[in-house]
């Protein structure tokens, strides 16, 4: 754990970021860790799991929709990458384009729920509940846990792209558009290793 | 890797095509419904790569102490290495 | 004491430490029931001791979290209590309440009580820790309701702090939760679902809250470090809390009939629940090694230390031990159990009660801190009762590996009943442990009364 949580106060009103300042306020990370922690052992749980149930897996795997699963894939990257740019934009000072990125992203965080909804609408209307098997419970317990950060994270978004658009930050001041990004790049971290495993792999 | 490269303006966009032409290449592994050992590695390395490039440049850990990238390395190691035994371990 | 309202903490604190010494006490007689099957039978029958155990451990952490934010909110809103008259009505409401009940379940029989209290009415009763008559019920809500209006009052009228605002959060979750245990279906399945909302809802939850608020208070006053640097860490540490202790209520579900995903929701969130009680003791380290004064109350300073690690301990370390479902599978409802319900209830609960009363009593009797020899005899308590309760903790462990062993993993499993004979030197060696507590807690007793040139305030 880091000593440096004592500080946090002073290393936000820090306008110079020393170089080995993790991005954004220090709490978000002990979040963003703590999740993948929780992430990481489900994902391991799902791998092992599958190990005893292969040929399930294999047959339950074939009914998700890999088009869904790929597009939304572009569909955070892409995301996340708007992030990178509303981040870019605001040390330069530039809450309009800092805003404008962010509320591409947050626009994309929209078109990854819908899809997701419709995917999610598909199993339920195929009477697939947590309880059909161990994929299924995996597959849902994965991608909709996965799906409540992506709501979590597009809140945290919002509330910045309002900051942004009242300008209330500044080429000194950013910190809170950092701590929301990597947020948003953990969601992204996260469905990077989700979709191969669940989606692809066989 | 310099500092400047990384903060130019077109590097990002380069990260993005790059992780834009992998997931390609996942699907693509997935559409041709491949499986097998050779492939999940495969599979599994494109994914470290995809990972630990959103981590280095997206999250921007490149500029941070060399722990924070180790964590996000380790975890990759950890967890994509779990799951590569336990594939294995279902091969038989 | 800068807020004369402030007063009124003594009556509870002073309440809360006589009904934990009853605690203790019904305690001892179980303890040596366990092996004396046949100790004062027929008068204090060991299902009737047990109710009496458990259900003054509840009210007189009530009475100390109650006692302990009438001092600490006038404090943090920088304005008196908003009425005190009230709460003075309500401690001795809820004071009387605690005895009729308690004597009701000493003198009656538990199945006339029922009858007698409208059970019938309204079936609320038999179930552990809610075994309370109707009317007590009643009672607790309204107790717990005049609580919460008169902080929230308070704090609407001045200062507005994370830690008030935490603790009111987590004052009115112990009201609201508590409204479970009004429900008691027929359906066993359902009972046992509402019963947890209550239970682990509360102690793996909205007290969460409590404790983490008080613990910040007392650090903040102890260490003089920045009030900012501890409430962004009182949000972190409460929101992780909230996040895995209510998913992790599934922990509780595995063998219930629940949906069998639980085993996996349950056993993965709740294996995160450790983590902010990890935090906690990271943070009042860290608060204590930056302190900005060395402040005379150093007992205080001690219990509120105690607490983040036997928090951890009990909570944290022996919750994690039996909260995956394969090992709950075979450690449910066994001795270790028993275990980690004391560690955690003594570590976190009882503890956080006593930082607070060790803090804030000195104060009200007008001093910044007790005499040294007080202080003294205080820290002795304090290393007798956590290191004989980590015993008890400890021997309980002991028995339960032994009975999940014999009972449950062996070839050959032993009966229930020929197990319990063969793991009752553990039940010795814990009511010995029992023992030399309550040695501690008379001690502790003993440290208000202790005389000698005390610390005034700076
Ligand atoms: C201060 C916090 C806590 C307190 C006061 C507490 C107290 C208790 C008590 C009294 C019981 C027994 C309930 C019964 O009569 O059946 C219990 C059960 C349990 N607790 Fe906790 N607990 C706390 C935190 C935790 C944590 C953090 C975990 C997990 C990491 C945990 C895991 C469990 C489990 C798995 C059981 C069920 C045991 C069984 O199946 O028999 N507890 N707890
Ligand atoms: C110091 C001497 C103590 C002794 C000898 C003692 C003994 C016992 C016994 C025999 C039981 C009944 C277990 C059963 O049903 O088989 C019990 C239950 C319980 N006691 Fe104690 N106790 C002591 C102190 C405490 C303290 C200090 C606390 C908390 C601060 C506490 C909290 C509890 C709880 C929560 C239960 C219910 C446990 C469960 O449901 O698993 N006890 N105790
Ligand atoms: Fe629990």
């Amino acid at each position: 754990m880091n000593p440096n949580l004592v500080n946090i106060h002073l290393v936000n009103s820090n306008s110079t970021h020393h170089k080995e300042d993790l991005p954004g306020d220090f709490a978000i990370w002990i979040f963003i860790f703590a999740e993948m922690l929780a992430f990481g052992v489900l994902f391991v749980a799902y791998a092992f799991t599958r190990a005893n149930n292969v040929e399930l897996f294999n047959a339950s795997q074939l009914t998700l929709s890999r088009t869904s699963g790929a597009i939304n894939t572009l569909v955070l990257i892409t995301s996340s990458y708007f992030v990178v740019q509303g981040v870019a934009a605001i040390k330069r000072g530039l809450n309009k384009q800092c805003a404008h990125w962010l509320t591409g992203a947050f626009l994309l965080g929209g078109v990854f729920v819908g899809i997701k909804i419709v995917e999610f609408h598909a199993k339920f209307a195929a009477d697939i509940t947590m309880s059909t098997n161990n994929f299924y419970m995996f597959y849902l317990s994965l991608t909709f846990f996965h799906f409540m950060h992506v709501l979590m994270g597009m809140i945290i978004l919002a509330c910045i792209i309002v900051k942004a658009r009242r300008s209330a930050y500044s080429a000194q001041d950013y910190v809170g558009v950092e701590t929301g990004a990597s947020f948003w790049h953990m969601v992204d971290f996260l469905w990077i290793i989700l979709f191969p495993l669940v989606y692809i792999i066989r | 890797m310099s500092n400047d490269r990384a903060q130019s303006k077109l590097f990002p966009t380069t990260i993005w095509l790059v992780l834009v032409a992998l997931t390609i290449a996942t699907f693509s592994l997935g559409e041709a419904g491949l499986s097998g050992k050779g492939v999940m590695l495969t599979l599994l390395a494109i994914t470290m790569i995809k990972s630990q490039l959103v981590a280095n440049y997206f999250m921007a850990l490149r500029k941070t102490k060399f722990l924070w990238r180790a964590i996000m390395f380790g975890y990759f190691i950890i967890v994509g290495g779990l799951i590569a035994m336990a594939y294995l371990m279902g091969l038989k | 004491m800068k807020y004369k309202s402030q007063a009124v903490a003594k009556l509870y604190f002073i309440a809360a430490i006589g009904l934990f010494l009853g605690q203790i006490l019904f305690g001892l007689i179980m303890g040596l029931q366990y092996v004396v099957g046949d100790f004062l039978f027929p008068a204090i029958p060991f299902n009737v001791a047990r109710m009496v155990h458990t259900n003054l451990l509840i009210v007189w952490l009530l009475f100390g979290f109650m006692g302990a934010s009438y001092y600490l909110i006038p404090e943090e809103s920088e304005t008196e209590l908003f009425s005190p008259k009230l709460a003075i009505i309500t401690f001795w409401v809820f004071l009387a309440a605690g005895a009729i009940t308690v004597l009701g379940y000493l003198l009656v029989p538990y199945a006339s009580l029922a009858k007698w209290t409208g059970n019938d009415l309204l079936n609320t009763m038999g179930r552990e820790f809610l075994e309370q008559p109707l009317p007590t019920k009643v009672g607790i809500v309204l107790v717990a309701l005049s609580w919460l209006f008169n902080i929230v009052m308070t704090v609407l009228k001045g200062r507005k702090t994370a830690i008030s605002l935490v603790l009111s959060l987590g004052m009115l979750g112990l009201a609201v939760f508590f409204l479970f245990s009004f429900y008691n279906p027929v359906n066993l399945v359902k009972d046992k679902f509402y019963w947890w909302w209550v239970v682990h809802l509360w102690v793996e939850g909205v007290w969460e809250l409590i404790l983490g608020a008080m613990l910040a208070f007392v650090l903040i006053k102890v260490t003089g470090v920045d009030r900012e640097v501890v409430e962004k860490w009182l949000y972190v540490i409460i929101t992780m809390t909230l996040v895995t202790g209510i998913i992790g209520t599934g922990h509780h579900y595995f063998w219930i009939g629940a949906p069998a995903y639980w085993q996996w929701w349950g056993s993965v969130f709740s294996a995160l629940e450790p983590i902010p009680f990890l935090m906690m003791t990271i943070f009042a380290f860290n608060m204590v090694n930056k302190r900005r004064r060395e402040h005379p109350n150093k007992a205080a300073v001690l219990w509120a230390l105690g607490t983040s690690v036997m928090a951890f301990l009990g909570a944290g370390l022996w919750g994690f031990l039996h909260t995956l479902a394969p090992i709950n599978y075979y450690t449910h409802g066994t001795q270790l159990t028993a275990a980690h319900g004391h560690l955690a209830f003594f570590g976190a609960y009882a503890l956080v009660v006593l930082t607070m009363i060790s803090y804030a009593m000195p104060v009200l009797r007008g001093r910044a801190a007790n005499p040294e020899r007080a202080q003294i005899m205080e820290m002795w308590s304090f290393w007798l009762m956590t290191i004989s309760m980590f015993f008890i903790a400890l021997f309980l462990t002991g028995a339960g590996v032994v009975q999940v062993w014999l009972q449950r993993l062996s070839p050959t499993p032993m009966s229930f009943m020929a197990v319990q004979d063969q793991i009752s030197i553990f039940y010795w060696a814990r009511e010995a442990a029992g023992v030399v507590f309550l040695i501690g807690l008379l001690l502790y007793i003993g440290s208000f009364f202790v005389k000698g040139d005390s610390h005034a305030f700076e």
